[in-house]
């Protein structure tokens, strides 16, 4: 656990200083977000406020794949993936420090896309905000942890840039259909159906215990 | 400062077709620098981060007083500097040793990073980040980062590349006060004169076998000599 603490401080803290992700997820998800905007018909009209949800979740998984990306690429530099690899702990602790550290950076980038994806498709999200932060936070646990994992494995690999998505996007894709269906009734002032959030919790749940339990060999040369 | 022994036996390693070891045997009593010599290739790093616990064996073992070199029991035991520092370079010296210790959950990170520091002649510069560090410094906060938890075995794979002439004396009498206060080193190096002075064991390694092996004092003259032979007569 401590060893979950360090890495969580120290990927932040790496953050803060270059502050090279964040940008670059902020900058991507803001363009994904404009270029929705123009390619749209009639801008802000009922049914692209329909398709809102749909689209706000496209701009986060795309921002997270740059930023999943980044999460053990800077592990890289001086072999310090190895210095991980070395401490005297179940390894699935290193997975979920960068996990939690990813959740924190994604977390940001997400805020300030769904402020800037109310005012161009002008929705109100004020009125929703709590439980729409409920749901991205489940919906970003099971995108940041499995993404991480596969973040490690795409790393050690020759075509890591298209690596990631390649092995991210599919497995995503009932997480992203509980995420999306969550956000479309929370938007349209519907109760969330409640198989969806389910649907969310036991994703989120098996990502994390699979992941957590097969940490340890993707670590070995 | 407990003594460890390490023992291989039958050690393959392969990656895809390519036999990196080819079933090594190999016993290293506790207290003993072994220098590990060859050829680029000859799989001398290979073998130092299966002692690590960084590599899995294909087939056979390698334990340190019997526990498997992966288990979490033995990585505790191992310290490693490797070519690579393994520091951020956005991080301090003293931010970098902090984080190691942590990650050997020490009690007293940053107590222990600052004693450390001073006995590098670091601490002037602790607060400074690594990205301004000569290949120099970088490589003693290294060093310092491979001592951070006391291990009792210490691997170190080319510690003296980028080290003028008084660093690498400097690490060379460091290296040697740690082997005489019972610590069990493995040096891989391609540094004769280095190798000849620290080690009292050499093993040369040759496509993944061992090709020489002696224990006993060594001259540098003598140890260049024999590593040539052995190479030339490897099969």
């Amino acid at each position: 656990m401590r060893v979950a603490a360090a890495i969580f401080w120290k990927d932040l803290l790496i953050e803060w200083r270059s502050r090279d992700r964040i940008v670059a997820m902020l900058l991507f998800s803001l363009l994904t977000v404009m270029v929705f905007h123009f390619s749209l018909p009639g801008g802000a009209t009922a049914q692209t406020q329909a398709m809102a949800p749909g689209l706000l979740w496209i701009a986060y998984v795309f921002s997270a794949l740059f930023g999943l990306g980044r999460s053990f690429s800077l592990e890289l530099e001086n072999d310090a993936l190895s210095g991980l690899a070395l401490a005297p702990t179940d390894r699935g602790w290193i997975l979920l420090g960068k996990v939690a550290a990813n959740l924190v950076i994604l977390g940001v980038a997400q805020a300030v896309t769904a402020l800037v994806f109310a005012l161009v498709f002008d929705l109100s999200l004020l009125p929703v905000a709590p439980a729409l932060a409920g749901i991205v936070v489940l919906g970003s646990l099971g995108l940041c942890t499995v993404g991480t994992f596969f973040s490690a494995i795409a790393v050690q690999t020759r075509f890591r840039e298209v690596m990631l998505p390649l092995l991210l996007l599919p497995v995503l894709w009932p997480l992203l259909s509980a995420a999306v269906r969550a956000t479309t009734a929370l938007l349209a002032g519907e109760p969330v159906p409640s198989e969806a959030i389910q649907l969310l919790i036991v994703s989120d749940a098996t990502y994390l215990i699979v992941s957590f339990l097969s940490f340890d060999f993707i670590l070995d040369d | 400062m407990s003594r460890a022994h390490i023992e291989a036996r039958g050690l393959f390693k392969r990656f895809g077709h390519v036999e990196a070891l080819a079933g090594l045997d190999l016993t290293l009593d506790a207290g003993e620098c072994l220098a590990l010599l060859g050829p680029n290739g000859a799989g001398k790093s290979t073998l130092l981060r299966i002692v690590a616990g960084l590599a899995r064996p294909s087939e056979g073992s390698l334990s340190i007083d019997g526990d498997a070199a992966h288990e979490r029991t033995a990585r505790r035991r191992i310290g490693y500097i490797g070519h690579a520092s393994l520091l951020y370079p956005e991080l301090s010296a003293r931010e970098n040793l902090i984080f190691a210790g942590r990650l050997y959950d020490l009690a007293d990170p940053p107590g222990r990073a600052d004693e450390l520091l001073s006995e590098e002649g670091l601490s002037e510069v602790s607060q400074r980040l690594v990205s301004g560090f000569s290949r120099g410094m970088a490589q003693r906060v290294a060093i310092a980062r491979g001592l951070v938890h006391d291990p009792d075995v210490l691997l170190l794979d080319e510690p003296f590349t980028g080290l003028d002439r008084r660093a690498a004396r400097r690490l060379e009498s460091r290296l040697d006060a740690l082997r005489r206060s019972g610590h069990t080193l493995i040096l891989v190096t391609h540094d004769l004169a280095s190798a000849a002075r620290l080690a009292q064991h050499v093993v040369v390694l040759s496509e993944g076998r061992t090709v020489y092996e002696s224990r006993g004092p060594l001259e540098p003259d003598s140890l260049e000599r024999t590593y040539v032979d052995a190479l030339e007569d490897a099969p």
